[in-house]
């Protein structure tokens, strides 16, 4: 088991109760969608995740280990272990391609024989070959993702998280960088992605669940959701 | 730290202290005006201090003897005071040499003993004590001693010389102070902009797994070469002036300057190692709200 929440509950300090008693498990390997309208509580699920933020009551496990009772010193190490994809990018404007993902390396302290190594290899896997040393601006919206996918991927996490991944791309752009994170599922990467796009989760035919003002209302094998 | 991260470390910090060029100069400068104060202060306090030193220790009891004592109870009455706690030295002083001290004062033209016929003077004990704030605790005690008939240790200036010893000193230090503040102050400030400029980066770092000091890091560097930039730019400009100080003028209020090498070098030292200090300091207080992620 990869991760498994058990009745979380998240109150924000503004009072705002943004998940409710949430209980659910994700399996390695698996490709989980997260629906729910605006607000509903995806992003905040997704934040406790990787412990941006932490649950009012419940218990989370990552990897079998508790993140709730997670020392300071020991969250570098689960992020690690996660990659976040964002539906912004948050590409650093001032570096390159190759430049961005080796940052992500860089700052995990890998070696530079590690780095010369996995960015050609991961530049590859998203399909970006001959735009390494193009700087964000240069890119298309699609391509800007490929490199945040690519950073993502380049500490070999256990798991993808992306959040609204395709929200600033148009539908024929949101089906590539689909079928990019199919692939990554593929190779045995657990994939878990908040979004809002129907379309998209009805074609992927894969695991859904589906949030309403904080709460788990549904919880679907193959691409069903309610709401 | 990892060599190959010292590098990356030193990289970001010059390009955020490029990047901020104006302000850099600015933090760098005023650190420099701030260790230059604080050195100035310094070297005033030192000197004041060594005019204070030599001033206190010239304070003394001087104990007055009966007129009629043999040289043995002279001899005893000296045995009495040196059992006191905390005397340092005790010096007879006969009669006739403070005469000849006296005749010295008026000078030659004035012939002290014609007029006053025979010596009226007394013998004498100047004594000093260990640590001279405690004259007046010896006074009393030899004033018991037989054969003293009275002491007299500049009662009231004392007092006063060591109250406004210890003025100087606490008024310099509460300048000392507020000078330091405000140079952390601006430090916290510069690092606090450079931080700001970057806090997307930052939270980027911090979610792919960035350690708290790796993120860190850099800012020190920043915040540490601006202390230490700007305070080898003070101790240089301090130690040229005072040198010259030193060479042209020599004395002050008839006390020689320190000028101690061994002294000097390290108050240099310690100003330049004050100014890391600030920097990180002041690095330290912008730095942790922006790594709670
Ligand atoms: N940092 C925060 N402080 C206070 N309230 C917050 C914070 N973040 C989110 N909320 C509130 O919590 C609720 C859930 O927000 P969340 O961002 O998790 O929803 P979401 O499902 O991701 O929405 P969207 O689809 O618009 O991204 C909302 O009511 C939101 O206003
Ligand atoms: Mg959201």
């Amino acid at each position: 088991m990869l991760v498994q929440f058990y009745n979380v509950s998240k109150k924000y300090d503004n009072g705002v109760i943004a998940l409710n008693d949430v209980s659910l498990k994700i399996d390695r390997g698996e490709f989980l969608f997260l629906m729910g309208q605006s607000g509903a509580g995806k992003s905040t699920l997704v934040k406790l995740l990787f412990r941006e933020e932490l649950p009012t009551r419940g218990q989370i496990f990552v990897a079998s280990r508790s993140i709730v009772r997670m020392k300071r010193s020991d969250i570098p190490k689960l992020r690690r272990n996660i990659g976040i994809i964002f539906q912004d990018f948050k590409l650093l404007e001032t570096k390159t391609v190759k430049e961005n993902i080796a940052f992500a390396m860089q700052v995990v302290g890998a070696s530079k024989k590690d780095m010369q190594v996995r960015v050609p290899e991961v530049i590859k896997m998203v399909g970006l070959q001959g735009r390494e040393d193009s700087f964000p601006s240069q890119l298309s919206g699609g391509e800007q993702q490929r490199v945040g996918i690519a950073r993502a991927l380049a500490n070999r996490p256990l798991v993808l998280i992306a959040d609204e991944p395709t929200g600033n791309l148009d539908l024929e752009t949101a089906q590539e960088i689909m079928q990019l994170l199919y692939d990554i599922n593929r190779l045995g990467t657990t994939v878990i992605m908040a979004t809002h796009a129907r379309e998209l989760v009805k074609a992927a035919n894969k695991r859904v669940i589906t949030l309403d003002k904080g709460k788990l209302v549904s919880d679907m094998p193959s691409g069903e959701y309610l709401l | 730290m990892k060599p190959a991260n010292a590098i990356y470390f030193i990289r970001e910090a010059a390009q955020s202290l490029s990047r901020n060029r104006v302000l850099s100069f600015a933090t760098i400068t005023t650190v420099a005006v701030s260790i230059l104060i604080l050195g100035i202060a310094l070297l005033m306090t030192i000197n004041a201090g060594n005019i204070m030193n030599r001033l206190e220790s010239d304070v003394q009891v001087i104990a007055f003897l009966d007129k009629n004592l043999n040289s043995s109870e002279i001899s005893a009455v000296k045995r009495n005071i040196e059992k006191i706690d905390g005397v340092k030295s005790v010096k007879f002083v006969s009669r006739d040499e403070a005469l000849k001290k006296l005749q010295e004062s008026y000078g030659k033209d004035y012939d002290l003993k014609a007029t006053i016929g025979k010596n009226p003077l007394p013998n004498t004990f100047d004594v000093k004590a260990k640590d001279p704030h405690q004259v007046a605790v010896i006074a009393t005690k030899i004033n018991k001693i037989n054969g003293v008939y009275k002491v007299n240790y500049g009662q009231g200036v004392v007092e006063r010389l060591f109250q406004v010893t210890r003025w100087v000193r606490v008024v310099s230090i509460a300048f000392i102070i507020l000078l330091a503040a405000g140079a952390v102050f601006l430090i916290a400030t510069t690092i606090r902009l450079a931080i700001f400029a970057r806090r997307k980066e930052i939270y980027l770092m911090k979610l792919i797994g960035a350690t708290d000091w790796f993120v860190r890091w850099p800012f020190f560097i920043e915040g540490m070469f601006m202390g230490i930039s700007g305070s080898l730019i003070a101790v240089l400009l301090l130690a040229l002036g005072y040198n010259s100080l030193v060479s042209r003028i020599g004395t002050i209020f008839f006390m020689p300057l320190v000028s101690d090498p061994h002294l000097l070098s390290q108050l240099y030292l310690s100003l330049i190692g004050i100014g890391a200090l600030l920097g990180m300091l002041g690095t330290y207080i912008s730095i942790n709200r922006f790594l709670k992620v």
